[in-house]
């Protein structure tokens, strides 16, 4: 079942969705395409449609950068893995598929632990900085799990690749963040972290006693660290953040750059979410949060949306006389002749009414995107996105 | 619509093959309710909260007195509970069963009272915060403020008494692999704790969590590619991690019901051209939708033993189907969900 086939489309949204059909043309003289939302959203078989749509507009060397190692997503596009390296998706199997491409469509994937040694390797100093950076124990564990590093290091390759202009026009999947804010506030998360005076009071250096030059607010923490986790642990966490402090400078001016980048005209935010409570809230509120930080919020994609002939008023008349009417049976079955069982009857009705109660639920969802705002809003079907074939991932680009 | 790969777009029954997919093998719910604490992970949106207020309501209706634990606090655990979002100290929901929720600062507060007893001071943030920063990097100590809690609530006697408070504790973690660094944590900080008054501590919180009939892990899923590969994945890393036991997986959302020749002969008879009109006029409206609904229906229906089958095939425990509710949220869902969860792992 299609979207045109359950087209229903509420008639004061008709013209938005209008607006939204040439999505792939809107975004097309974007140099940059952020796609975030939620994790499991389907963010990434959407910047993979939403890139296809782009390099199908016009004439432009398309790039998709996807944050994790979506096999399924490389099927999709028909090739054998997505890499660091860019591939690009061959035209002839494109056309083949029902798309023609005016441009070019290349995928890659972000190396997350590459981009930020590369980080640590620019910003250092001299060599030896880096090098001691890149072999504390530390490093690996913060770069894992520091709030927002992930995004930040996206973004950081995100600049690079867009610095070096060889691409027109960038779409980035995000990578699936607790919080899809952390995305927006990793450039000055990281700079706050690293400049904060809190870390420089750590950065004091240990002694023979566990740590010297001590700042009387720090003392009773040292002390407290000192039994907690012993003086080892410390020292490593001194060293490390003595070294960061030393690429301070570096680091903030490209946070700049990369904030700068993103609340250009020449970038363009797009939420992914389903009608699910939990990413759909989460979706509203990055929606406002992009607002306040003046960064262009350009579409709002919902995925996974029931048909509108679950809301169908005949269909549920029918529905609740085949759950409810006891005698339904027997008439049918004199109808048309057939050998009708009570259950049978009441399963197709039941099955209906309970993607009824779930398509409301949705409408009432739907409706409150209205709140946003001028925004055009896309609506992909139900498992349109369970793509396994370049088919599948083609008829997506177009709903686009 | 595109069926999946293997699938027939119109299969007139489910094989035999399929419906032993959702059958499958069975776990005594009792012996999941004896222990004394209960993970519950998942990727976010396979319905964590609600399975673990469901198991939290069937521990209590089974006698046990019952502590859920929402490490997010986030409120949906309360919520799930019918309860306005709890605090740090444990918040009575009905008889036999409390909710609290973890957070950070709280935590860090209690954790220097209860196990180096540092009084507690008005203003600790900025020192929370340092403790943030370095608990970022070293493993071990934020993730044991979780554990730490958790144990010690496990621990807890009555008053003049040497019967714990709690019977069953169960534990909502937080979103993705984070219950494997809780989990990890005690084993973590043994490596790089060496002496001293925290080892102790490690050390009986490590032999909490390894030991199967006390501690378990339930894994939530959802029959969905994602959440499905991260639940095999999850097991994966917990069976060479922490080593603690995983007792049950628990496949949320799963469509159950299949659609079998007798509904598709009715479906094609109530859509005829030749009876159409007389029929819709009996039904009081056309049922030409309801076809979809059909459809919709057996495509989630074998999605839904695919993934069944993919789980059963990687997990060596028992993969349980939990029935799509369709409800409002809140007290309502949870409790069809715990009827739903005794009846499935009986």
């Amino acid at each position: 079942m299609s979207a045109e086939q359950a087209g229903y489309v509420p008639e004061r949204r008709r013209s938005v969705r209008k607006e939204a059909a040439g999505l792939g043309r809107r975004l097309a003289p974007l140099e940059v395409v952020i796609c975030c939302g939620s994790g499991g959203v389907g963010k990434t078989t959407v910047s993979a449609a939403l890139g296809m749509a782009i390099a199908a507009a016009e004439d432009k060397r398309v790039l998709v950068l996807t944050v994790d190692p979506a096999r399924r997503l490389a099927t999709a596009l028909g090739i054998k893995g997505i890499g660091a390296e860019p591939v690009r998706i061959p035209k002839a199997r494109l056309r083949r598929a029902g798309i023609t491409i005016a441009g070019d469509l290349e995928a890659a994937m972000l190396d997350m632990k590459q981009a930020w040694d590369r980080m640590i390797e620019r910003y250092s100093p001299d060599r030896l900085t880096a090098q001691r950076i890149l072999r504390n124990p530390l490093y690996q564990r913060i770069t894992d799990s520091f709030v927002g590093s992930h995004e930040y290091a996206a973004m950081e390759a995100l600049y690079e690749l867009h610095d070096a202009g060889e691409y027109d026009c960038i779409v980035v999947d995000t990578p699936p963040s607790r919080n899809a804010l952390d995305f927006l506030e990793a450039p000055s998360r990281l700079t706050d972290y690293v400049g904060s005076r809190l870390l420089s009071l750590l950065s004091g250096g240990p002694s023979r006693f566990g740590f010297r030059a001590m700042n009387f607010a720090a003392a009773p923490f040292l002390r407290l660290a000192d039994r907690l986790l012993g003086a080892e642990v410390l020292a490593e966490v001194s060293d490390f953040v003595q070294q960061l402090q030393l690429l301070y400078d570096g680091i903030q001016g490209r946070a700049r750059s990369v904030s700068r980048l993103l609340r250009s005209s020449r970038t363009g935010f797009v939420v992914v979410t389903t009608l699910e409570q939990g990413p759909f809230d989460e979706a509203e509120f990055f929606c406002t949060k992009l607002r306040e930080f003046k960064m262009p919020l350009r579409a709002v994609v919902v995925n996974r949306v029931l048909p509108d002939v679950f809301r169908d008023a005949g269909g549920v008349a029918a529905a609740t006389t085949l759950v409810e009417d006891p005698k339904v049976a027997a008439w049918l079955a004199g109808e048309l002749h057939l050998r009708v069982s009570a259950d049978a009857a009441r399963f197709i009705g039941k099955t209906f009414l309970s993607r009824n109660t779930l398509a409301h639920r949705e409408a009432r969802q739907l409706a409150k995107l209205g709140r946003l705002g001028e925004v055009p809003i896309v609506r992909m079907p139900l498992f349109s996105e369970e793509v396994s074939e370049l088919e599948g991932l083609v008829r997506i680009a177009k709903t686009l | 619509m595109s069926s999946p790969a293997g699938t027939p777009q119109r299969s007139w029954s489910p094989s035999t093959a399929v419906r032993r997919a959702i059958a499958g093998e069975r776990i005594e719910l009792a012996t999941l309710l004896e222990r004394r604490v209960v993970f519950v992970a998942g990727k976010g949106g396979t319905g964590r909260s609600t399975m673990t207020a469901a198991l939290a309501l069937l521990g209590a209706r089974a006698g046990k007195r019952v502590l859920a634990i929402d490490v997010e606090a986030k409120g949906d655990l309360a919520a799930a509970l019918g309860s306005p979002p709890a605090g740090f100290a444990p918040r009575v929901v009905q008889h036999d069963l409390s909710v609290l929720e973890l957070r950070t600062d709280e935590s860090f507060q209690e954790y220097l009272n209860i196990y180096f007893k540092v009084p507690r001071v008005t203003r600790l943030t900025p020192l929370a915060r340092v403790f943030d920063f370095i608990a970022t990097g070293v493993p071990g100590p934020r993730d044991m403020l979780v554990v730490g809690k958790i144990a010690y609530e496990e621990r807890r006697k009555e008053a003049g008494s040497r019967s714990p408070v709690w019977d069953l504790i169960l534990v909502d973690c937080a979103a993705g692999g984070q219950v494997e660094s809780h989990l990890g944590a005690a084993k973590a900080m043994l490596t790089l704790v060496r002496g001293g008054l925290i080892r102790v501590q490690v050390e009986w919180i490590d032999a909490l969590i390894r030991d199967s009939r006390r501690t378990t892990v339930v894994l939530c899923a959802l029959p969905e590619e994602m959440p499905v590969i991260e639940a095999i994945e999850l097991h994966e890393r917990l069976r060479m991690g922490s080593g603690v036991a995983v007792d049950v997986c628990l496949l949320n959302r799963a469509v159950v019901e299949p659609v079998t020749a007798a509904h598709r002969h009715l479906m094609t008879a109530l859509i005829d051209p030749e009876h159409a009109e007389v029929v819709a006029q009996h039904l009081g409206g056309s049922p030409l939708p309801l076809d979809a609904g059909l459809e919709l229906q057996a495509h989630l229906y074998d999605t839904t033993a695919r993934y069944l089958r993919q789980l059963r095939n990687k997990l060596p425990m028992p993969v349980v189907p939990v029935p799509l509710i369709v409800d409002r949220t809140g007290l309502t869902t949870t409790r069809a969900v715990a009827d739903a969860l005794s009846n499935r792992l009986g």
